[in-house]
């Protein structure tokens, strides 16, 4: 299990390796909002504060969404990316 | 001295404005021409009427320009010889270019004469004119000029790229006979169409004449000063030359049979100004239709501004006649193709020897297709006359051919002829030292006399470069010929540090791929800034089909690990190192670094592993297929025209009925297979399933009676309150095509009306689809519905706001027939196949544990923010004041000239909407793709929707006085304030920052929302339809997409208005940031997280007066017609999107 830790509302949640954020924020109800859920509208853009190297690489899609923002290598989607280790979490739609 | 160059540098410089406006107005008499046969010479005028040309130029310099032009705009031989007046030419430059100076001379300040050169009556690129004449004209114009007096070249009106090289080159002679050196201009002119007359972008152009080393390069007339922003733009980012701009006084307008050009000199001056600023102008001046009075308007502007300052980066590219092709590519390398050769095609040996020169550029568009960035081209063969075929192939080609050729001749004889006839910027492929420096010094000559980009060999007196050190010794020498005294640009020499075969086992050449590798990396150290090449194919010579396409991979894939940036390859058989099997690799790689060990041979362990294998890419020799195969692959590649005859053909002698069973849905279930594995994108799956539906169309009459070549039924519907009709309809299109018979119930279809239907017409499933959140709900209420009924009927649930999650377990629970999830239209397939095969019973509805799975909140810190007095989220700052609109109340926008594509999110439109995704595929790959797929799909669509009137855009917005009370807003009057119009409400987060709509709104004081409402028109959406009536699957997916992207970014455009009206717009980021909110403040629309429930509409349209532009609610609350969108806009910076 890892632990995901949303800073915006200081929610704590432990799911199993592998799991995509996006399911962790919806079961959690943690406070990310979702646009299309596939990679192509940055709605649940997240920065990952800490534990970069514990999400999955990016893929292809989300790779060039978000070199087409000139974003930064610590932001992710969160449809998109899967949390392998301890990770903490600041939510950038605000 | 004040030379033209030195004035550039301190200050802009003004010219003159139209020379044939003044000269007409002055209504020139047969007379004045000085007879019939005469009549629109107008060069001639300068010699009959003298005292106008005089007093023209003066009115300009009195007008404050520092330059003027000389009236000699067609004054070369060939113009003149329509008037039978060639031989007038010389003396004609002479005279108005002498005139001019001494209309100069009489002012106080330095005023200059730019002896004007206009395109001529015949279009090289188009072969009516040869070269040799033209540079022979242009030459006399030329000494006429300089021999007059004029202080710069004004190459002008360019509307074909091949004759401004010429002109140049022209120019050029001149000076050097004449020993007198005075600045080059260029000016092209852009139609409205975005390129010059023969088709070419401006990036073509910039290409193609950079290495021709002008002093000034800009545009003149064609259109307005607005039209010309987005190529001032290009010439400003990348041009190292001085930019001008000469622009016409507007798009010219036919008023009553007159033309006339609608820019008075105010707003003229205005918008010439705002370029000048914008774009780092350094010459200004006007075109046709622009008078002293527009110059003199303009002179106090341009005195004010400063010498412009740029900081252009030229990225080093060769050219077509069309576009622009970086050598640079992002990933690398750029491919070249190799299969115009008749040293290495024998198809194109062979078409060759028959002068089927059609075939030769078909197969030309075929490497375009593939991939490949560049043509190499060679015509070499035995017994030829090498000249002539170069020049007959390449006159057909290059009107037809959008990559920049790579000339591959040794001969410059060859070369010579091939640049003449190639407008673009090629690469010559290729110079060495084999027999010493004087041939290669001959080709540089022609480098920089035409423009031409170099592939340079490590060859020397010794021979090929075996060595790592020899190799950059030789690269050293030819560096220091072609850039250090030829003064190429670096990136103008590529070269290549040669590849030999691994496939010989010959001792000697054992190491030679690792010398080649690290010569690269030296190379690029060593001499920045050059380029290199690779004829990687030659390192698998000998060896079989299937084992070379390995090696030539992983040798490519080294390569450019270690610096190379360009590679001859047949970009069809560019395979992904990722595709390569682990063992294979091994193997191969063994080979490249020679890693022999005791009893260990990696060539001969690559020989055996492969000597039975076939090479797994396509050959091209498909009508060598037999027929089967070739409807396979006719399938597969969706040719639903080409596949008829082979359907004809098949049906000789095979059955119809084993046809579609055996053949063309095994090849759509490979498709299937394809797609799931991210090999195949969606677009191609419809062209396949347009090509199977032309099949099945074709054998359909030949099926025996009662026949029946279908699997099993479904009926499919789009529950109710929902009107999303596209991934149902992808579903009909699948299923349909691969055997099944499927009844399309529609959108909003109560499940009353389902059943119905599936009375009438037993279905072995029915397939519910919906988009919205809502639906979700509605399919497990339908399910119950059913339930009740005690129906046992298979139901299969798709759609975007659906998870496997819920389908699995909430609705498996609320029905006890069997459930399915399908995530795309193939997995519905998967699950219909299985259904009817009688493979799968009712799944049991997972436990309701498995929603969360193991996901646990441990900890959930701070309470939840509280309410404020006023009821509202404490979150939000109340602290700012509220912009003031300019107007209260609604306004309609109807230009059906609106630019929909200005703020179209083209990412969201090819990756999500088209289904471009790059799943499984290579980067390369999947970059081939976009750039031969998606964006000429796009392309084709704007050419589309700008011939035919698919589109009435129209739209309404307003700003409504409002006040927050709680979780409402309550709208009043615009024009009775105290009027309350109407109250919206929205739902609130229950914990957290518990956001609500209303809290981005003051409670205090009178505060503004904007509405706005957008449509493309009930034609678009008639379109839509008709589309899907008629079986183009392809299109009517695209169309839906776009347009419902179009429809996006017209509200993205109308929001922009709201944000710069307001004053807020001063946060709006640039580029593709902005679609992901990239501004102050949100645009919140019904349906979606932050207030789902679209019943809000009804309240919107009323307010905005959405019927005005033809816009109804339906009876489920969405709008109609389809492409519909509207929103709520809130400007409070802390407004973004929530989720409650």
């Amino acid at each position: 299990m890892v632990k995901i830790h949303f800073l915006l509302e200081d929610l704590l949640v432990e799911a199993p390796a592998g799991t995509l954020l996006q399911r962790v924020a919806d079961v959690a109800g943690a406070d990310i909002t979702f646009g299309c859920r596939t990679g192509s509208c940055g709605t649940c853009r997240v920065r990952v504060a800490e534990g970069l190297t514990n999400c999955s690489e990016p893929g292809p899609e989300e790779r060039d969404f978000l070199k087409g923002l000139d974003a930064p290598a610590d932001q992710r989607l969160a449809c998109q990316v899967t949390v392998q280790g301890d990770v903490d979490i600041e939510y950038l739609g605000l | 001295m004040n030379t033209l160059e030195t004035i550039l540098r301190d200050k802009v410089l003004l010219l003159d404005g139209g020379m044939g406006t003044q000269i007409f107005a002055r209504k020139p008499t047969v007379e004045d021409y000085g007879g019939a046969a005469l009549e629109g010479c107008v060069d001639l005028l300068t010699e009959r009427r003298p005292q106008w040309i005089r007093e023209i130029h003066e009115s300009y310099f009195k007008a404050g320009a520092d330059a003027v032009e000389t009236n000699t705009f067609g004054a070369n031989p060939l113009v003149l010889g329509d008037f039978g007046l060639s031989g007038m030419a010389y003396e004609l430059n002479v005279q108005a270019a002498s005139l001019a100076k001494e209309v100069a001379r009489s002012f106080d300040r330095p005023r200059f004469v730019i002896g004007s050169v206009g395109p001529g009556t015949k279009l090289i690129t188009l072969g009516h004119v040869s070269y040799q004449d033209l540079l022979a004209s242009y030459r006399v114009q030329m000494d006429g000029l300089l021999d007059g007096g004029a202080d710069a070249i004004l190459i002008e009106t360019c509307q074909d790229l091949g004759q401004i090289k010429v002109a140049v080159r022209a120019a050029r002679e001149a000076m050097a006979a004449k020993q007198r050196r005075v600045p080059i201009w260029v000016q092209a002119t852009v139609e409205t169409t975005g390129t010059l007359l023969v088709g070419s972008d401006i990036s073509a152009v910039l290409t193609s004449v950079e290495p021709l080393g002008l002093d000034v390069l800009g545009l003149n007339c064609g259109t307005g000063p607005d039209e010309m922003h987005a190529h001032l733009q290009t010439l400003s980012e990348s041009s190292p030359f001085f930019i001008s701009c000469l622009p016409n006084a507007g798009l010219p307008l036919n008023v009553g049979g007159q033309v006339v050009y609608p820019l008075a000199p105010e707003p003229f001056v205005q918008k010439v100004l705002h370029a000048a600023s914008e774009f780092g102008i350094a010459i200004l001046g006007g075109c046709c239709g622009t008078t002293p009075d527009h110059i003199r308007a303009l002179a106090p502007g341009v005195e004010k501004l400063n010498a412009p300052k740029r900081n252009p980066k030229l990225e080093r590219s060769a050219a077509s006649l069309y576009q622009s092709v970086a050598l640079k590519q992002e990933p690398a390398p750029l491919i070249v193709g190799e299969r115009t050769n008749a040293n290495g095609s024998k198809k194109f040996r062979d078409l060759l020897a028959a002068e089927d020169w059609d075939g030769m550029t078909a197969l030309a568009k075929e490497q375009q297709r593939e991939g490949a960035h560049l043509l190499d081209l060679c015509v070499a063969f035995v017994g030829r006359d090498e000249v002539r075929d170069a020049d007959e192939l390449l006159s057909r080609l290059i009107p037809q051919i959008t990559l920049p050729l790579m000339i591959d001749s040794t001969e410059f004889p060859v070369i010579e002829k091939a640049l003449q006839r190639s407008p673009g910027k090629c690469v010559i492929n290729s110079i060495n030292f084999e027999d010493g420096d004087a041939k290669a010094r001959a080709i540089l000559g022609l480098c920089k006399t035409y423009g031409a980009a170099v592939v340079a060999l490590t060859i020397d007196e010794r021979g090929m470069a075996k060595t790592r050190g020899q190799k950059l010794e030789v690269a050293r020498r030819l560096y220091a010929l072609a850039v250090g005294e030829f003064g190429l640009d670096p990136g103008d020499l590529i070269i290549d540090p040669l590849t030999f075969t691994l496939g010989s086992g010959d001792e000697e050449f054992r190491g030679s791929a690792i010398e080649t590798l690290e010569a690269l990396q030296l190379i690029k150290a060593e001499l920045p800034g050059v380029m290199t090449i690779l004829g990687v194919s030659n390192v698998s010579f000998g060896l079989n089909p299937a084992s070379r396409h390995v090696l030539n991979a992983l040798m490519l894939y080294h390569g450019v690990k270690h610096g190379l940036d360009m590679a001859i390859f047949n970009a069809s058989k560019v395979i992904p190192v990722a595709k390569i099997n682990p063992e294979d690799r091994r193997i191969v790689e063994d080979l490249i670094y020679d890693r022999r060990a005791e009893g260990y041979d990696p060539l001969k362990s690559l020989m055996a592993r492969f000597s039975q294998r076939k090479a797994a890419v396509a050959d091209d020799h498909r009508a060598d297929l037999p027929v089967l195969e070739r409807l396979h692959r006719g399938i597969l590649d969706g040719e639903k025209q080409a596949i008829l005859a082979d359907v004809d053909e098949a049906l000789k002698d095979h059955d119809p009925l084993k046809l579609i069973n055996e053949v063309l849905l095994g090849a759509m279930k490979v498709v299937g297979e394809r797609f799931g594995a991210g090999e195949m994108q969606l677009p191609f799956v419809l062209e396949s399933a347009e090509a199977m539906k032309a099949a099945i169309k074709r054998i359909e009459p030949h099926l025996p009676r009662e026949s029946n070549y279908q699997k099993g039924r479904i009926l499919l519907a789009t529950v109710k309150g929902d009107v999303h009709d596209i991934g149902k309809n992808l579903v009909d299109i699948i299923l349909s095509n691969n055997g099944f018979e499927v009844k399309n119930l529609g959108i909003k279809q109560p499940i009353e009306t389902i059943l119905k239907e599936l009375e009438a017409w037993p279905a072995d499933a029915l397939g519910l689809s919906g988009l919205l959140v809502k639906s979700t709900v509605i399919m497990k209420e339908n399910l119950h519905f059913m339930e009740e009924l005690g129906l046992k009927v298979p139901v299969i649930l798709g759609g975007a706001a659906l998870t496997r999650d819920y389908v699995e377990g909430d609705c498996r629970r609320a029905y006890m027939g069997p459930v399915f999830y399908a995530e795309d239209a193939f997995e519905g397939l998967r699950q219909m196949q299985a259904l009817v095969a009688g493979e799968t019973s009712a799944p049991a509805p997972a436990p309701a544990a498995s929603a969360t799975g193991e996901i646990k909140v441990v900890h959930r810190g701070g309470a939840s923010v509280p309410l404020s007095v006023t009821g509202q989220s404490s979150w939000v700052r109340q602290d700012a004041p509220p912009p003031k609109p300019p107007f209260w109340g609604v306004r309609e926008l109807s230009d059906d000239s609106v630019d929909l594509f200005e703020f179209l999110d083209e990412f969201a439109l090819i990756r999500n909407r088209w289904g471009f995704s790059q799943g499984s595929q290579s980067d390369e790959a999947f970059a081939a793709v976009l750039r031969d797929k998606a964006e000429p799909q796009l392309a084709r669509w704007k050419d589309r929707l700008a011939a035919g009137r698919l589109f009435q855009p129209k739209a309404r917005y307003g700003y409504f006085p409002v006040r927050a009370e709680g979780d409402s807003l309550r709208v009043f009057d615009p024009v009775f304030a105290l009027q309350t119009l109407t109250i919206l409400t929205f739902p609130r987060q229950a914990s957290g920052r518990r956001l609500c709509l209303a809290d981005f709104f003051s409670a205090e004081r009178t505060d503004v929302l904007a509405l706005q409402l957008v449509t493309l028109g009930q034609g678009a959406a008639d379109h839509a339809a008709k589309l899907y009536r008629e079986d183009g699957y392809g299109d009517y997916f695209a169309f839906h997409g776009l347009a419902t992207e179009l429809t996006e970014a017209y509200a993205e455009r109308v929001h922009a208005r709201i944000r710069r009206e307001l004053g807020i717009a001063a946060r709006d980021l640039a580029g593709r940031a902005l679609f992901a909110q990239g501004y102050q403040g949100s645009r919140y629309s019904y349906g979606y997280p932050a207030c789902p429930d679209l019943e809000g509409n009804g309240q919107l349209l009323d307010l905005l007066q959405g019927a005005a532009i033809g816009v109804h609610l339906s009876e489920s609350h969405q709008m109609d017609p389809e492409y519909t969108t509207s929103a709520l806009v809130a400007w409070h910076p802390q407004a973004r999107y929530f989720t409650v």
